[in-house]
């Protein structure tokens, strides 16, 4: 224990992983227990068809004839070996019917973060760098705008500007055929990848731009410009490490809320990913279905706020040296 | 309706909170800034229309009045008329109440319960501060738009079950904001001094520790403010919204969107008062914040 | 207008058959006993298998290209299954793998342009089914009357669930017998003459022995194979090579997408990216025709209704649900809801049988009287909620219509938005929404309007009383030989069902489809599926 505590940065990560276990630990019984609160699946499958005798037979099914301890234990044991269930509605494994969407939501994911993360940093970084400047001050503003609109305003937006009304260039909607994946039709991407560039760009640029604003004022980089190092050389190695810090926590709180918040962009660009599977799921109370996207969100947040504990760690030398 | 909603308690451990601001002066500082100005002046020509909206309103909101999608003209009015030849500027006008009052109430609700677990927290200092963190962390690790998606889809679109579902996603992000803020004050020596002379916790807690920061909870509020507007909008944009054919912007949005192409005004009226709504809220909140940096820095100077 | 969050479709196994699968009576049929289904059809005597009747519009048919349809209402309850629909977007599957013994045409006339060389009446319980010679299922095996049997024997077993069951319940489906290796023999329990409708419902496609719906392969007789399916989301079918019918079908694969909305569809529909929508919104059929594409109108007697239950309150007192029916302005509903594209209707249904009686009085709004009925039955100033769903294209808008025109007469209606509508709630509401396909008056009743219906929301008829004879009524017309006389008794049920029932029908609103230019040979159609039968199973439409 007394490792744990002093232990430096292995220590540290550790005690982070044992944190994020957990959240997750409460994270299962919270979705367990709500789901639990929604009435009895055995009867809301049958429906009018039910027969007592079919009731019983479904429940001893779905375990629900053990104790509640009980059917946690094998609802999260079979999470623990990757069994997540039989969707209610399709009839089939939950891991099947999830698989590629899951698939297509990460690359859109993925995308917007590899567009909106180094656009971000350079926008933020820049506007530090041109305080109070042109730049500055129309980037700022701008960023506040966009941040502000809700996104599926800005999906909305988009599809106008771009696809239906005013211009006619991008298509309007990105179904996506079996089999086919999201890179193999990279222009239905691009009005969905915007949004949620805009939708999360804005942030991460303006936590950017603050946090180098501090570094940049502060005594090391100063003492590194006194000891005659080239401005270049300063930003770089002394400023942008520092200053990137607290940005990976934003980056971090950003992809998970992206994991989460892709259901209106899924909605709007009739995008097959997890957002549409969550909505059908929801509207057919097909509670694995439900259960398994909720745990693999939550999932989603706490590894990603790992991630970014560690990286913040890792990268910010005055905190490197605290620990 | 981002997340970095979290940005200011990200910094948990990391940098510093924003310091103990009284909030009038804080609030008349801010003003003196264009963007606060701005904001307040989107957010007062919008609140004035919600709430006047409906007595000046030329018809009720579902009278039929011409030929579904009609341009703006004659029988149609001002905005023309909407997928249902109902008036679109009389539902723009009752559209903005239903949607600043579930704000306001789920924003208050969560904020009321936000700071004070956020205070009860920070005073405690032990596993009390533990438990409600990890609860906190807890109920964080669901998106807003997610779970309010998943009660209403389940429990039905009712106004209360929404403004439960946005206050009980609001709370834990002020919460951390409010710990995060408070725990300085805690550190500082005069908590320690009240407290030997036997002031009851309470009373620190409401009489100390919550003066010191009305700062960073006003940034947070109208931040919070920002996103429990966005997604009351995009639940009713999805189909989810107490009164199926309510005047409601979101509501309005998803109606007649379909029809931009010939009558834009269904929609991009509701568009427009969202956009400037959440832009005015979200300039204040950045008025405020900024200002509050500015005293900091000021008194660093010091 | 559907909305995200919101069923697109009804949630019940059984019930999408019976709202779609239209089943007009036409009663020459059966006539007296004995008469040749075959030769009572008009002119299509025994075709063989060779060359469609179906007349093509304009052009000469063009082989070739990918046909995308985009379908609403679809979800990860999508099921593919030649005899079974749960959603929409199954429907247009369906109908491209499978066919049936007896097809519709576009008039809602039964012809025997299926599979079955003839179905004849032997007696009025007792009907011999038989098979063109030559038809091969996708697989290369040869339709039988094993097949035939096999088909009628899954449908009618009740356990499995399928949504043909309750159209079954006059069939003897133990007693079916193969009389030879093309011939059927279908014995009735109880006379029956709706039977050869029955079997040319779309439901009713023929599967060979030993079928097993998807995941399992699947062979229909029909002109497309599937090739993949992702419930929910997509399926793609390959031209079935070889297909009974020459030169049919045109296409090289048939696509059909599941879309959320119908906004994402028009949008999808506009910039190319599908050839065809099913359910256009009739507010956008004038967008459409500006973006230069085309829509389908069809008139059609589907409907959607205001359900009042007549043992429930307010509605027991016959003089509320009267004043209900008073308070609505059926051509504002028209113009408002659909956009001027459909008929109005006098609280009756299966406007195109011929049985329809149309010498009673158009029902129109009278407020004063609806008031002063409400006020006799001592309900002024009455509320009531009216539950309704995204289920069907309009039934939110009348129901929010209906609160609207309702206000005049004091009556204060609560509208409820219900995702979960067709859940366990459904049939046991006071007030709701509902919505039906096309079908004859007698089919209508029997799955609506009777104490046995699967889907009777209205309640009716009343166990006392005036109406209390309508079941028996029923029989009679079910067993009624001469067409005069059941003619006769229909219009007596529905002077009942005019004078005292519980639903109230506003208009029969036409069925909509959008379409791009390039899509040929597409004619309206009185059926009950979109887009002609979806193309007659995409076998009557090309691209250009």
């Amino acid at each position: 224990m007394a490792w744990l505590r002093h232990g430096g940065i292995a220590a540290f990560i550790v005690r982070r992983l044992l944190l994020g276990v957990f959240v997750l630990f409460l994270v299962s019984v919270l979705v367990f227990v709500a789901t639990q609160a929604l009435g009895d699946p055995a009867r809301a499958i049958l429906g009018r068809n039910a027969t007592p005798a079919s009731l019983a037979a479904l429940r001893k099914h779905l375990h629900l004839d053990q104790s509640l301890i009980g059917q946690y234990v094998t609802w999260a044991g079979g999470f623990l070996h990757g069994d997540f269930g039989t969707s209610l509605a399709a009839q089939e494994p939950v891991s099947k019917l999830l698989g590629s969407r899951v698939v297509n939501s990460a690359v859109l994911v993925l995308f917007a973060s590899i567009v909106s993360i180094p656009l971000s940093i350079a926008i933020g970084s820049w506007a530090a760098l041109r305080r109070e400047k042109t730049f500055d001050t129309v980037s700022s503003n701008l960023m506040l705008v966009l941040a502000s609109l809700p996104e599926f305003v800005v999906a909305v937006l988009l599809v106008i500007l771009f696809a239906t009304t005013v211009l006619h260039v991008l298509p309007a909607i990105s179904p996506l055929s079996i089999g086919q994946r999201p890179w193999q039709v990279p222009k239905e991407l691009i009005l969905p990848v915007a949004t949620l560039v805009i939708a999360v760009a804005p942030y991460v640029a303006r936590i950017m731009r603050a946090s180098m604003v501090e570094v940049l004022e502060s005594d090391y980089v100063e003492m590194a410009r006194l000891k005659g190092l080239p401005e270049r050389t300063v930003l770089v190695r002394h400023a942008l490490p520092n200053a990137i810090g607290p940005v990976f926590q934003v980056i971090a709180i950003n992809l998970a809320y992206l994991a989460g918040g892709i259901v209106l962009v899924e909605f709007v660009f009739n995008y097959s990913g997890i957002g549409s599977a969550l909505q059908d799921a929801v509207v057919n109370h097909d509670l694995p279905v439900v259960q398994a996207l909720a745990m693999l969100i939550a999932g989603v947040y706490v590894v990603l706020n790992l991630l970014a504990d560690v990286a913040t760690i890792l990268v910010t030398p005055r905190l490197r040296t605290r620990l | 309706m981002t997340a970095t909603e979290e940005a200011p308690a990200q910094a948990e451990g990391l940098g510093t909170p924003t310091p103990p601001v009284r909030s009038t002066m804080l609030l008349a500082r801010a003003m003196r800034l264009w963007r606060t100005r701005i904001g307040a002046l989107l957010v007062l020509i919008l609140v004035v229309i919600a709430i006047v909206g409906p007595y000046v309103a030329p018809h009720s909101p579902t009278d039929f009045v011409a030929v579904p999608n009609s341009p703006p003209g004659g029988k149609a009015g001002l905005l023309g008329s909407d997928y249902l030849g109902q008036d679109v500027l009389s539902r723009f006008l009752y559209g903005g109440r239903g949607i600043l009052v579930m704000a306001f109430v789920s924003t208050a609700i969560g904020l009321i319960f936000g700071v004070g677990i956020g205070l009860v927290a920070a005073y405690a200092r032990n596993a009390l501060d533990d438990v409600l963190m990890r609860a906190m962390d807890v109920i964080m690790a669901f998106p807003q738009i997610m779970l309010a998606l998943v009660a209403v889809s389940l429990l039905g679109a009712h106004a209360w079950l929404i403004i439960v579902a946005i206050a009980l996603t609001t709370a834990p992000r002020v919460a951390r904001v409010a710990r995060g803020a408070a725990q300085p004050v805690v550190e500082r020596d005069f908590v320690e001094a009240t407290e030997s002379m036997g002031v009851s916790r309470i009373r620190i807690i409401t009489g100390e520790l919550f003066p010191n920061i009305l700062g960073p909870m006003m940034v947070e509020a109208s931040l919070r403010l920002t996103y429990s507007i966005g997604v009351i909008a995009a639940l009713a944009f999805l189909g989810l919204s107490p009164d199926p054919n309510g005047a409601n912007w979101g509501t309005m949005i998803q109606q007649n969107e379909i029809a931009l192409s010939t009558q834009p005004w269904g929609a991009l009226a509701p568009i427009i008062a969202i956009a400037l709504l959440t832009m005015g809220t979200g300039l204040i909140g950045d008025g405020i914040a900024r200002t509050a940096a500015g005293i900091d820095r000021e008194r660093g100077d010091e | 207008m559907t909305a995200f969050g919101t069923p697109q479709h009804p949630q019940d196994n059984e019930r999408p058959e019976r709202l779609f699968s239209g089943v007009t009576r036409r009663q020459f049929i059966i006539g007296a006993a004995g008469v040749a289904l075959a030769g009572g059809l008009g002119g299509c005597g025994s075709s063989s298998p060779s060359t469609s009747n179906t007349p093509t519009s304009t052009g000469t048919p063009k082989r070739g290209g990918n046909f995308r349809l985009g379908v609403t209402g679809g979800g990860s309850k999508d099921i593919f299954d030649g005899q079974n629909i749960i959603t929409k977007p199954d429907q247009a599957r369906l109908v491209s793998a499978f066919e049936t013994l007896l097809t519709f045409d576009d008039n809602y006339q039964l012809t025997n342009d299926g599979l079955a060389e003839s179905v004849t009446a032997d007696t009025p319980t007792q009907y011999t089914i038989k098979l063109h010679k030559g038809i091969e299922f996708q697989n290369g095996k040869t339709l039988t009357a094993d097949d035939v049997i096999y088909s009628l024997q899954r449908i009618g077993t009740q356990k499995n669930g399928l949504t043909g069951f309750a159209a079954t319940a006059s069939m003897d489906i133990a007693g079916l017998k193969k009389l030879d290796q093309y011939t059927v023999r279908l014995p009735l329990k109880t006379a029956d003459s709706t039977v050869p409708q029955t079997l040319a419902s779309y439901t009713f496609g023929i599967v060979p022995v030993g079928y097993k719906a998807y995941p399992a392969p699947q062979f229909g007789t029909g002109a497309y194979k599937l090739k993949s399916f992702s419930p929910g989301q997509e399926s793609i079918s390959e031209r079935n090579p070889n297909y009974w019918r020459t030169g049919e079908p045109y296409f090289d694969t048939v696509t059909i997408t599941d879309f959320a909305d119908a906004t994402a569809q028009v949008n999808a529909l506009l910039g190319g990216q599908i050839d065809a929508m099913t359910d256009l919104p009739p507010s956008q059929v004038q967008v459409v025709k500006s973006h230069q594409m085309n829509a389908l109108i069809s008139k059609t007697g589907g409907w959607v209704p205001l359900c009042m239950a007549i043992d429930m309150p307010p509605f027991t007192d016959n003089r509320v649900r009267q004043a209900m029916r008073l308070i609505v302005d059926r051509n504002a509903m028209i113009g408002q809801i659909a956009s001027g594209y459909g008929f109005v209707a006098n609280d009756l249904y299966s406007p195109f049988d011929e049985g329809y009686d149309h010498a009673l009085p158009q029902r129109t709004q009278d407020i004063a009287q609806a008031k002063s009925l409400l006020k006799s039955a001592g309900q002024e100033g009455l509320t009531v909620d009216l539950h309704t769903t995204n289920g069907a294209s309009g039934m939110v808008e009348l129901a929010t219509v209906f609160a609207s025109q309702a206000k005049a007469a004091g009556v204060t209606v609560n509208v409820k938005n219900d995702p979960n509508y067709y859940g366990s709630a459904y049939l046991h509401l006071a007030f709701s929404v509902d919505f039906w396909g096309t079908r004859g008056y007698l089919n209508q009743v029997q799955q609506g309007s009777l104490p046995t219906s699967p889907y009777n929301e209205t309640h009716w008829p009343p166990k006392s009383g005036t109406g209390s004879n309508f079941a028996s009524l029923y029989s009679q017309a079910l067993a009624a030989t001469d067409a005069s006389k059941r003619i006769e008794l229909e219009h007596e049920m529905q002077k009942l069902e005019y004078d005292e029932g519980g639903y109230i029908i506003p208009f029969f609103g036409d069925l909509i489809d959008g379409y791009s230019p390039k899509v040929q040979g597409l004619k309206p159609s009185k059926g009950t599926l979109n887009l002609e039968g979806f193309g007659h199973g995409y076998r009557s439409i090309w691209l250009a």
